[in-house]
């Protein structure tokens, strides 16, 4: 599904990636976790042609990245800061972004807008809308257009627990649909509940990849971690 | 439908929320009107505002012809105030999404950069020219009560050939603000630029032919002599070779995401 081959990116004389090699395949809940300044972001940003690396190729379905609206429509992006139109209401947003994907699933919309408890504030400028609220509209459309990968970047983030579990089942359904989750997070528990393989990146290198039950097994995955980080 | 008509169309939008689309088309309006009643009433305001204190006007003045008078709609209120407020209102065309964001969220959905900027340049070229022309037609109804009549075509030339170079007010601030981070540089750099194309034309000949300016100049011409300067269409040519690459270098920048602080 997504493959990430010997990507590196340095910012002047200092170098962030060191030849990430990652091959997440079709229906895996990757938890993407690593200490600050591992290079989470730096690789997020390459997949999503935020940034350009200096080496490497990233493929998606078999599509080399590039600025086309293919490599595009294959996934999802859901960064950690969500920016809007503060002056247009929610629903006005959503089925702007829908719009961007060619997507009008408008029966898909409203039962996730119904399953984030989003239905009062979908008519609100989304100036007024908390964090939270913010990542359940995202979450929503990720969830409406169901591409062939969701990358999310901390999406649990400000969430209430209710959301928290709507977020679960919502993942559960559409890993069930064919689809793939590149989780970015630093909440080891959560990715350890939520994911199934489990890649942790380290001075730009991803030092295991490996499904979760396999990786932990009596311990935890915040252990295997901590140990992995040699502290 | 197309993302270009989707931009096209959150542009307009966001112009409607943020009440531009009354302010703007209000101003030129405001401008178009000022130079044919200042002009007409000039001597009854300096009478009333000077007294008899040293400021006589000839009683044999003749009046000024009304193609004179709207071609200095274009050259002085629309050159000059109407500019800045272009330049103003523009500045934060690309500044803006680059600070909060938005060009990021925008570009990581299945959008092409040349679809983002054509949605940019498309909404705000017609809502600029919308509210130039109507500034221009308060004036040319002014000009045509007051004065005396100016005829249609040459009328409707010299606004055509007056808006490539708003086109190119407008394509030279977008670029600014794709390079530039902070709204008050992207504003002084702009609006100096602008008006020392303006200054420069009329000067010579060979600077005209590669002025983007000329255009306004070839404007008032049309309007005064009733004819065209056999110039112009090679300024035009050259003006459009500027616009051209203002966009191109715009979308050089964007695409390569050199507007990135590494």
């Amino acid at each position: 599904m997504l493959k990430i081959t010997n990507l590196k990116k340095g910012y002047g004389s200092k170098q962030i990636l060191n030849g990430v090699e990652l091959h997440v395949k079709k229906g895996e809940i990757l938890g993407f976790v690593g200490s600050n300044g591992a290079g989470k972001t730096t690789t997020l940003n390459s997949i999503t042609g935020i940034l350009e690396p200096d080496e490497g190729t990233i493929t998606i379905n078999g599509i080399i990245k590039s600025g086309s609206t293919k490599y595009k429509k294959q996934f999802f992006f859901i960064p950690d800061t969500i920016h809007v139109f503060k002056n247009i209401s929610g629903f006005d947003w959503i089925r702007f972004v829908m719009k961007l994907y060619d997507n009008d699933q408008t029966e898909r919309m409203k039962h996730f807008i119904t399953q984030f408890d989003m239905e009062e504030a979908m008519y609100k400028p989304m100036g007024t809308y908390s964090y939270g609220m913010l990542h359940k509209m995202m979450l929503i459309v990720g969830f409406t257009i169901n591409p062939p990968i969701i990358i999310m970047d901390e999406p649990l983030n400000g969430l209430d627990p209710k959301s928290v579990l709507t977020f679960k089942k919502a993942i559960k359904l559409y890993i069930e649909e064919g689809g793939t989750v590149f989780f970015s997070t630093h909440l080891l528990d959560i990715a350890e509940k939520i994911c199934n393989t489990v890649a942790i990146l380290k001075d730009g290198k991803i030092i295991l990849h490996e499904e979760i039950d396999k990786v932990v097994g009596e311990n935890t995955l915040e252990t295997i971690f901590m140990e992995k980080q040699n502290v | 439908m197309t993302p270009l008509y989707i931009l096209t169309k959150k542009e307009y939008v966001q112009m409607f929320r943020e009440f531009k689309i009354i302010w703007l088309p209000l101003v030129f309006m405001f401008l178009g009107a000022t130079q044919p009643v200042v002009t007409y009433y000039l001597p009854s305001i300096l009478a009333a505002l000077g007294g008899n204190q040293g400021i006589t006007i000839d009683p044999s003045m003749t009046q000024q012809d009304g193609a004179q008078v709207i071609a200095a709609t274009l050259g002085s209120q629309f050159d000059q105030l109407g500019i800045m407020i272009i330049v103003i209102s523009m500045m934060g065309i690309i500044q803006s999404d680059k600070a909060n964001g938005m060009l990021d969220f925008i570009l990581t959905r299945p959008v092409k950069v040349g679809a983002y900027i054509g949605g940019k340049l498309l909404s705000n070229f017609s809502f600029i020219a919308i509210s130039v022309m109507l500034g221009y037609f308060v004036s040319y109804v002014y000009v045509n009560f007051l004065f005396n009549n100016i005829p249609f075509l040459e009328m409707i030339l010299a606004i055509v050939f007056y808006l490539i170079w708003v086109l190119f007010i407008l394509c030279f601030t977008f670029m600014i603000s794709t390079i530039f981070n902070g709204q008050g540089v992207i504003a002084l750099i702009s609006i100096v630029c602008l008006l020392i194309f303006k200054i420069f034309s009329g000067l010579h000949p060979i600077i005209d032919l590669l002025n983007p300016a000329g255009m306004s100049q070839h404007a008032m011409m049309v309007l005064i002599t009733g004819s065209i300067d056999s110039h112009l269409y090679g300024n035009m040519f050259i003006t459009l070779v500027w616009i051209t690459l203002t966009v191109t270098f715009s979308h050089y920048w964007i695409s390569e995401k050199k507007y990135h602080k590494n």
